[in-house]
């Protein structure tokens, strides 16, 4: 898993949320959090499994909205962070977090309404395997998103502490068809890569966050975009 | 993690069920503890009311 190190640091995961949403990564985070509520709404009251949930910025949004949620990550030091968040949040009855692999879940069969992972596929050295288990816990909906190769990730890919795997489509419509699922929407968006967003300055990221959205509406920039979310259904 | 949690958590190796072991509680919550396989007797640990359900192979603990 080439996260796995990498992610574990407790400094990387002090730093992790500034470090990703502060300036343009602000857009990146409320576009992310846009296309989770979209596809789980609605979520009161839902049983929502979350894999790689990191500090649980996800999570916590969820569980204020009403879900009964689990967050899953590999890292303890990510989830400390989103124990506190939790608890800021004065949501901590309907949150659990634990440690465990996200290839051999401890849960039962068909337990979950939804089960969804945001920038794990990225990570996923056996992605098939992450994706049939996902599958396996969930009775509804399984949720997540890829980045895309013949996009600009892949120059950005170059400069990543951790690597990343770039997916194309008929990739994604082998795994989702592999685990059983089948696609019920799907969304691409970010014809400029994120760390382009996370250099940038705030006062021209919401400038070029406009010419990204006018390109990615067309069919040039459907094309074009490095990330895309796949809502499927068991 | 809250003792309700132990309804649905199962042993990740063979889905087999998990048995509790209280060391630390606040309430409902577990603070400290361990879940043992009751088929593969693993020991899973609770630190910091995280549990640990981590296989064996993929511990560094």
């Amino acid at each position: 898993m080439k996260g796995e190190e990498w992610y574990q640091t407790d400094e990387v995961a002090q730093a992790y949320d500034a470090k990703r949403f502060s300036r343009g990564g602000r857009l990146i985070d409320r576009r992310e959090k846009r296309a989770v509520l979209e596809a789980l709404t609605p979520i009161e009251d839902r049983r929502v499994l979350e894999i790689a949930c990191g500090t649980g910025r996800f999570t916590v949004m969820l569980a204020e909205r009403g879900a009964d949620i689990v967050g899953l990550d590999i890292s303890s030091a990510m989830l400390s962070q989103g124990r506190e968040k939790a608890r800021a949040a004065g949501v901590t009855d309907r949150i659990e977090f634990l440690r465990g692999d996200a290839a051999r879940l401890p849960f039962p069969d068909d337990h979950f309404d939804t089960v969804f992972a945001m920038r794990f596929f990225h990570l996923a050295d056996t992605p098939a395997k992450f994706l049939a288990e996902m599958c396996r816990v969930s009775k509804e909906q399984v949720f997540f998103d890829t980045f895309n190769d013949r996009s600009t990730r892949v120059l950005y890919n170059w400069l990543l502490p951790m690597g990343s795997r770039l997916y194309g489509r008929e990739e994604v419509d082998r795994l989702i068809g592999g685990a059983g699922l089948e696609l019920a929407d799907a969304s691409h968006d970010f014809v400029l890569p994120y760390g382009f967003y996370r250099k940038i300055p705030n006062q021209l990221a919401g400038a070029f966050r406009s010419a990204d959205t006018a390109i990615g509406d067309t069919p040039l920039g459907n094309a074009l975009a490095s990330v895309s979310y796949w809502n499927t259904r068991v | 993690m809250k003792e309700s949690l132990m309804e649905i958590l199962c042993d990740p190796l063979d889905k087999s069920e998990l048995e509790l072991e209280v060391e630390e509680r606040d309430g409902e919550e577990i603070i400290e503890g361990r879940l043992i396989g009751t088929v593969t007797g693993e020991e899973y640990p609770i630190e910091d009311g995280i549990p640990n359900l981590l296989p064996p192979d993929m511990r560094d603990d």
